[in-house]
């Protein structure tokens, strides 16, 4: 029996506990059936159903999408009312910020990754991880209620005074989102205290994955910030109910503050949308470098630094809006403050690839392309948060490419990474690399032709949210319009290849990548309780340089904490001497 | 993990110190009342004295009644960052309520 | 953390290591939770900062509509109750189950109180033509905001109002659980959760007492 030194107080007997290549019982395998999967407090399960319904979800704001760009193919009208196009732009955004991109990556990808990489049988409160997935689901349903009645035409953002005037149902929609709001600050209580509290023996703060530390940035503000959505919500349907008129000026109100409340939330919000996003892209980063991650604790601290920072530029979406001076030219300032932390996590990323062994997989390539894109979003940015240039292009298509760069640039094209790159630890399938790599060139050319020419047409003053235009902007709406099919036709493709390698895939093994993640020690797809015995630390998560032994540690006493060891890690279990 | 912090969170409070700080939040709300209605105190420090025995009070129930006086000092902590989150609310929000030209925009 | 393994008893859910570990992140959860909480109201009392300092003058007439009397007895009734779930759980710490089931129902009897003293004071504006908003047809004040005023009044208490109602229905469930033997010095995470879930709804109104009744 070897001993390993976990802390300084505590010696621990550990042995190690090689992974099976073939695991009797999985996941998968156990609790089957539509009600298990129904009921079910496993967060790997959970995981999978909410990326079930955010891929669906996607699908209806792609489609959405698509329906607008190609309304946009002719200066005048081409196939839809004008009306029916402001409902369209308002679901789409509504369903891909609130449905979409807040819990793809926390909810989905985070609840299967978290307690893995932490060495936990489950998140802390599991039944509350499952309560929190049915919130979701009854948010889900009152937004479907508004669409079958009226719809919505205010925007996502519901500023008021439309908004308490609008025939639409926007009663509906905001308290689907007050719900969905729920959700996500459950999700985000489960995280924090699973952090804290469920870490496997040996896992220190300096040796969480930074995935788990981008996950713990986004809890707290998921915590901190939505309820403030809630209360403005509340408030907002409470102006419609009974008229309160606090934020209405015909009673007397003030519609700015209405802005302040919601972008208290919405702006921090698109920080719980790209943080663990931040997290993906050093995980992956690393795996395919083999090679230590450069500045460990400036991308870890950074992370929450841009949680912190994110809660005090909120104003710069309302550099028109009438604010005070004072108010606008602080958060101007306070605005280039988030370039300087996300700045250190690009460069950090950078310096890992430097003379690392870099292997050119499909979960890579989206780290390029995102590294590509995000840095054009973020210094759109900048460009947005200074304040004389935004007097200038406040609510032109500049802002919307700009904010398609970092929220798909960014967080799409990392959570496309992530799921690449867990494909296999979830699924226990290899997709056909070959075809991935064809879906990521077309998202890449396809994204940047529907992009790109929005900053140009931005810059020349096309507003957004129009649904007519002059003949000077057709060449750049048309180039765009192509470019969104494109990026339609990569993502069918993704759907395809990713659903055929479930039926036709290869056998993934434990460790495809060979990456030292706690999680690829565990079985492809994992166990029902994760790992078959209680993981030991004793390394850093991205200790390329040490032997892959030490990462298959665990209590040598297999009856520990409940574990009963199956009969394929009795067999695989052998003595390590180190 | 945790397995040390066994002596800090099954801390058992006297009953003499239960009534004690219920004694306490009594006789403080019966302060705040008779300063309120019987005091004249001139504005702005009215108000700065009701938030203060306000501010005692909670942090009476806070570290007695709710335990944090004991317990481990990162839940007194979360508690701490979400007052200071909602001051920072406040006063950036103030940065433009305050300062505006037009208190509301006549339009 | 070895020396637990033998010992895993009923009331410890499987994916935790011992009944400490539960104790401490269910504790913690709540924290997490009451910081959610507290955001929430923050919401409300920002929109009551930025009202008041709009309209200091709107704030000192309106309030003389709201009786500091009966406020004051219910910022009492609320602080009896925040005891009383103290010495609940005092109680079930020492294994006196009896004693738990009694503060928990006193609890629940001030609590009680406090929303019918609380409805007495919202009939008595809505005789009164005070209603929220767009609503409101009183006459006895003569500032053009003070429908806002009251709104926020309405929605501050309204929220605390159903704050309360849900810490009625929880003390209750946990009353239930205690009279079912579910409690023991070994086992009382959720009594202690779900006091501090209802000395938060008291220190909330511990505030909102002062910044409503007692503008002079």
């Amino acid at each position: 029996m070897a001993t390993a030194e976990v802390s300084n107080t505590k010696t621990l007997k550990v042995k190690r506990f090689k992974p099976s290549e073939d695991p009797k019982s999985t996941f998968l395998t156990e609790e089957k059936g539509l009600w298990a999967w129904l009921t079910t407090v496993d967060h790997k399960k959970i995981g999978l159903m909410y990326l079930g319904s955010v891929t669906f979800f996607f699908l209806l704001g792609g489609i959405l999408a698509l329906l607008l760009r190609t309304e946009l193919l002719t200066p005048a009208k081409t196939f839809i009312e004008a009306d029916t196009y402001n409902q369209f732009f308002t679901l789409h955004g509504a369903i891909m910020v609130f449905f979409v991109l807040v819990p793809s990556i926390p909810a989905a990808l985070g609840n299967f990754v978290l307690p893995m990489q932490l060495g936990a049988k489950d998140v802390a409160f599991p039944r509350l991880n499952l309560a929190s997935f049915y919130i979701y689901v009854i948010g889900a349903i009152f937004t479907f209620i508004a669409l079958a009645n009226n719809g919505l035409d205010t925007g996502w953002t519901f500023y008021t005074p439309y908004s308490t005037d609008s025939s639409s149902s926007v009663i509906w929609v905001t308290l689907g989102v007050f719900i969905l709001g729920f959700s996500s600050i459950l999700t985000g209580t489960n995280f924090i205290t699973t952090i804290h509290k469920m870490r496997a023996p040996g896992i220190t703060w300096g040796k969480l994955p930074l995935n788990i530390w981008a996950l713990y940035a986004t809890s707290i503000i998921q915590v901190l910030a939505t309820p403030v959505l809630a209360i403005t919500l509340l408030l907002l349907t409470m102006e419609r109910f009974l008229g309160i008129g606090i934020f209405d000026p015909a009673m007397g109100g003030d519609p700015v503050l209405f802005q302040h409340f919601f972008w208290f939330y919405s702006h921090p919000a698109v920080y719980i949308m790209i943080v663990p996003g931040f997290g993906i892209i050093s995980e992956v980063i690393t795996t395919f470098s083999k090679k230590h991650i450069f500045g460990y604790w400036a991308i870890a601290l950074s992370s929450l630094a841009i949680a912190f920072i994110g809660f005090l530029v909120w104003g710069h979406h309302m550099f028109t809006s009438g604010q005070s001076a004072v108010a606008t030219t602080v958060f101007s300032f306070l605005t280039f403050l988030v370039g300087i932390p996300t700045g250190i996590k690009i460069l950090n990323w950078v310096a890992t690839l430097y003379k690392g062994s870099i292997e050119m997989k499909t979960p890579m390539l989206y780290v390029f392309i995102f590294l590509f894109l995000f840095s054009i979003g973020g210094f759109t940015g900048i460009m947005l948060g200074s304040l004389a240039a935004d007097i200038h292009l406040h609510d032109t298509y500049y802002v919307v490419a700009h904010f398609h760069y970092v929220m798909m640039g960014g967080t799409l094209i990392a959570l496309l990474a992530g799921l690449h790159y867990w494909w296999p630890k979830m699924t226990g399938k290899m997709y056909n690399e070959f075809q991935a790599k064809i879906g990521a060139a077309l998202i890449f050319i396809g994204f940047n032709m529907t992009f790109l020419p929005q900053f140009i047409m931005g810059s020349q003053g096309m507003p957004r949210r129009y649904y007519n235009y002059i003949d000077q902007f057709t060449i750049f709406h048309q180039t765009s319009t192509i470019g969104s099919y494109i990026l339609g036709v990569g993502f069918l493709l993704i759907a395809f290849y990713l659903l055929r390698s479930l039926f036709s895939g290869e056998k993934a093994g434990s460790n495809p990548w060979g990456s030292r993640g706690l999680e690829w020690q565990a079985t492809s797809p994992p166990d029902l309780h994760n790992f078959d015995h209680t993981p030991v630390i004793i390394n850093g998560p991205y200790d390329y340089h040490k032997p892959m032994e030490e990462f298959q540690l665990g209590l040598a006493d297999v009856h520990h904490n409940g574990h009963e060891p199956s009969h394929a890690a009795k067999a695989a279990a052998e003595e390590v001497t180190n | 993990m945790s397995g040390n912090s066994h002596e800090n969170h099954h801390h058992v409070s006297t009953a003499g110190q239960l009534w004690a700080v219920g004694t306490a939040l009594l006789i403080l709300t019966i302060i705040t009342v008779v300063l309120a209605k019987f005091v004249t105190i001139p504005a702005p420090f009215d108000i700065i004295t009701a938030i203060s025995i306000a501010v005692v009070k909670a942090g009476l129930v806070a570290a007695f009644f709710m335990n944090l006086y004991w317990d481990t000092k990162f839940n007194a902590m979360l508690l701490l960052m979400a007052v200071a989150f909602f001051m920072l609310m406040v006063l950036i929000t103030l940065l433009d309520t305050l300062y505006r030209v037009d208190v509301v925009p006549s339009f | 953390m070895a020396n637990h393994s033998t010992s895993h008893p009923t009331h410890v859910q499987h994916h935790f290591v011992d009944a400490d570990q539960q104790f401490d992140s269910a504790k913690m959860g709540m924290w997490v939770f009451l910081v959610n909480e507290i955001l929430f109201f923050g919401g409300l009392f920002c929109a009551y900062i930025v009202y008041r300092s709009w309209y200091p003058e709107l704030f000192t007439e309106a309030a003389l509509e709201l009786n500091t009397f009966w406020g004051a007895v219910n910022t009492v009734v609320l602080i009896g109750s925040s005891l009383t779930v103290a010495m609940a759980i005092r109680s079930v710490q020492k294994d006196q189950i009896k004693g738990l089931k009694i503060n928990l129902l006193i609890t629940i009897a001030l609590a009680i109180v406090f929303m019918v003293i609380k409805g007495f004071e919202y009939s008595h504006k809505f005789h009164l033509g005070i209603f929220p908003g767009e609503f409101y047809t009183f006459e006895g004040l003569e500032h053009a905001k003070a429908p806002i005023f009251f709104s926020i009044y309405y929605m501050l208490t309204g929220v605390h109002a159903l704050h309360v109602l849900i810490g009625i229905g929880l003390i209750y469930w946990i009353y239930r659980r205690a009279v079912r033997g579910d409690f023991s010095s070994e086992y009382y995470t959720p009594v202690e959760i779900t006091g501090l879930y209802w000395h938060l709804v008291d220190l909330i109104w511990i505030f909102l007492f002062p910044l409503l009744y007692l503008i002079e």
